[in-house]
């Protein structure tokens, strides 16, 4: 970085950027507090594990083995059973269940006479989060329950099959989710904070001034992306602690490649958020845009939840411009698998290429800008 | 009714000045419908792709036929992994899931009475991991039962699913609605906010109290161009999600209408209470950023509330998103059944006019 040592009008703008935020301790508090808060907020909130299910049951067979089959349900302790009155549908129409257990007349004669008993599950397909998940538990819990009707020795399968869940023994889901967290409120931050304080900047025409002056351009960029650089920094390190100590996340990768790592993500992210703000010129407008350009896509587009292997071909290629997409992939594999450079060789070598790209494109926008 | 001009000016004022500008047209009415068909058609919770590899003696005919049978069921895709450990290819990525087989064969393990396949599963993702295993489980027992290994017509507890209003599990039916939510909050709050704490921020409030205008005039013509322009996204955001995603409508179409007006509302009134507080523009974006993202999480579109702790719970009480997703679900595929719609809808306009209220009650003070 020759242009620093060459002299310090970055370091005087950067500075002066780094009094803007201090002086105004709502940003300053928004961009140091606001991370945490939804590191602990979410991270303790969001769960993807099957519990506290309330579900209708209308046994119609009303038999000692039909009543033994709603037992071994309750028995799990994950599900609130109410008995079923009135319609099939009723409470999944008001909304109170989230699924009916339906036991068919018959179910303990069929069972007695080696037939097949059925049973069949009403599910609130309007409901995506919780339904497919909990159809598979309760699908999961029937070969059991069958062994305790019959009240036979669990049979051994032919072939057993031992499965090693590996990074993840416990299948917490909060250790899937906080990497990816913490990757998003970096990226949400540094471009929505850039492109905003920018744009304002252009918008009170303090920009053109600025320009005026005998600071290069490449300068002013630099001196006006340090300071948020060094938040988004700040906000990796809260993150960092908090998911180490609330969370108990381990973090099985070096340090110093998580460091390299976010410095390759953050800075595509400011660089987009100057992006923005030249494009849009006006605080509201830059609002609007990165809102819309970085919150949903990282949010949605990134692997954050939805996996990117499920998406159709199309999207899946699309989501490959989403910065974030690779730092997610960069996190999960420092903090829960350990992987060295070698294994994450292909995200970072892509964040390289966004970082080229990012940059070069912010530094051509802001240089057409000053041609009149 | 004589037409009150102070208001009429307003009205024309605020929406021309958000409307001239062709990048905010786009952000306000084409964004909403190309992140639309993005979300309605890339968005699944369904596990598709896994890559799977399997590591087996290449005579063992009863493992391939089984790895065969895996990638035929659509739900794995073969992973190369070349001679890599099997430990090794799913740490780097190389494969989602390795099932090992004793060297000896399959077959031979399950003469001796030992059979076994071993399944590495990254476990990064939990909920993958076990549909991994859950999946894995089902093609190995159907591949038995048609080995006849294990007897194929047992009896058996027969539980069958049925996914009630949206059999297919379409992911459209239920994200399009969702996103038009998200959209909504943020159009509505972000814009409202971002509108009068500009004018704060540029000194024409000052000018505008000095002017003789009443106080109700200032407040309602400041907001309710923006509940003009949310309402508005309304019917663009259903045209397409009826005419390119299917989705339906089967409740009555005045309860999206008065759902959405009220929502707005309360998105408008919430964005006017940012701005009171908020000194300049990044502050209400900020702030609004503070609202929307917690709301968005909260609102039971994405993640099941149920599971959450009670106090945040709690919180969800108080979060019109909640609310409106509900009443979006209710409607386009559940027929909208009136004591839904009324119990989600009564909370929604508390909030709404509890929003407007407070917030014309610190303008007051501000404004005197």
């Amino acid at each position: 970085m020759n242009f620093i040592s060459r002299d310090s009008r970055t370091l005087s703008i950067a500075r002066k950027e780094f009094r803007h935020i201090a002086r105004d301790p709502f940003t300053l508090g928004m961009a140091l507090g606001l991370p945490l808060l939804l590191l602990v907020f979410f991270g303790f909130a969001i769960d993807f594990d099957v519990r506290d299910i309330h579900l209708t049951v209308f046994d119609r067979d009303n038999t000692r083995i039909s009543r033994q089959f709603v037992d071994s349900i309750r028995g799990t302790g994950l599900f609130i059973i109410k008995p079923g009155v009135g319609g099939v549908n009723d409470d999944l129409d008001h909304e109170r269940v989230k699924g009916t257990l339906v036991i068919e007349k018959g179910f303990g004669e069929d069972l007695r006479g080696g037939k097949s008993p059925k049973a069949q599950l009403l599910m609130d397909g309007a409901d995506n989060s919780g339904a497919g998940v909990i159809a598979s538990y309760l699908g999961g819990l029937v070969p059991a329950a069958w062994i305790r009707l019959k009240g036979l020795e669990a049979a051994r399968m032919p072939i057993q099959l031992k499965t090693r869940f590996l990074f993840n023994g416990e299948l917490n889901s909060r250790w899937f989710i906080i990497p990816g967290l913490a990757v998003l409120i970096m990226g949400l931050l540094a471009t929505l904070l850039t492109a905003t304080t920018v744009a304002r900047e252009w918008e009170h025409g303090s920009m053109e001034l600025l320009l005026s002056t005998p600071v290069k351009p490449i300068e002013i960029i630099l001196g006006k992306l340090l300071p948020y650089l060094c938040l988004g920094l700040g906000a990796v390190l809260l993150i960092y602690v908090s998911a180490r100590l609330v969370f108990g996340l381990p973090f099985a990768g070096s340090h110093l490649l998580y460091l390299v790592g976010c410095l390759l993500f953050l800075i595509p992210c400011l660089a987009l958020g100057l992006i923005i703000s030249s494009v849009a010129r006006q605080q509201q407008v830059a609002m609007q845009m990165s809102m819309m350009i970085t919150m949903l896509p990282s949010m949605l587009l990134s692997g954050f939840i939805f996996p990117v292997e499920s998406m159709p071909a199309f999207f899946y290629y699309i989501t490959a411009i989403i910065p974030a997409r690779w730092f997610i992939v960069v996190s999960r594999g420092l903090y829960l698998k350990g992987e060295g450079i070698v294994e994450l060789a292909l995200p970072l070598g892509i964040l390289l290429v966004m970082n080229v790209f990012f940059v070069r494109l912010a530094l051509k926008k802001f240089k057409a800008d000053l041609e009149p | 009714m004589k037409l009150n001009l102070t208001l009429w000016g307003f009205i024309k004022k605020e929406l021309s000045q958000t409307l001239r500008d062709p990048r905010m047209r786009t952000m306000l009415f084409v964004a909403p419908v190309m992140q639309m068909t993005l979300f309605g058609y890339a968005l699944s919770t369904e596990v598709r792709n896994l890559r799977l590899a399997g590591v087996y003696q290449p005579s063992d005919a009863y493992a391939r036929s089984l790895e065969t049978r895996l990638y035929a069921s659509g739900l794995f895709k073969p992973a190369k992994i070349g001679d890599s450990d099997p430990y090794q290819a799913v740490y780097s990525g190389k494969a989602d899931a390795v099932f090992v087989v004793p060297p000896e064969g399959l077959k031979a393990s399950m003469a001796r009475g030992q059979g076994q396949i071993q399944l590495l599963v990254d476990a990064t993702n939990s909920t993958r991991a076990q549909s991994v295993e859950n999946y894995f489980n089902a093609v190995m027992n159907d591949q038995l039962k048609d080995l006849k290994i294990i007897p194929a017509d047992q009896p058996h507890l027969a539980l069958s699913v049925r996914m009630l209003y949206n059999p297919a599990m379409e992911t459209s039916y239920f994200m399009v609605p969702g996103v038009l939510a998200m959209l909504l909050v943020l159009v509505t709050m972000t814009l409202t906010s971002s509108s009068i704490t500009r004018e704060k921020e540029m000194g024409t409030f000052e000018t505008l109290i000095a002017a003789p205008v009443e106080k109700w005039e200032i407040i309602v013509g400041k907001t309710l161009p923006y509940v003009l322009i949310g309402v508005a996204d309304i019917p663009i955001v259903m045209l397409f999600a009826t005419q390119i995603f299917h989705v339906p409508i089967r409740g009555p179409l005045w309860q999206l209408g008065l759902g959405g007006l009220v929502f707005v509302c309360a998105g408008v009134g919430i964005g006017t209470l940012i701005s009171t507080v908020a000194k300049n523009q990044q502050q209400a974006m900020m702030a609004g950023f503070l609202v929307v993202f917690p709301a968005q999480m909260l609102s039971g579109l994405m993640y099941p509330l149920e599971n959450m702790p009670k106090s945040i719970v709690w919180i969800s009480y108080f979060n019109p998103l909640k609310y409106f997703v509900t009443i979006m679900r209710s409607v386009t595929l559940k027929g909208g059944d009136p004591v839904v719609f009324w119990m989600n809808l009564w909370p929604m306009a508390l909030i709404a006019a509890f929003a407007i209220l407070f917030a014309f009650r610190r303008f007051h003070q501000r404004l005197n």
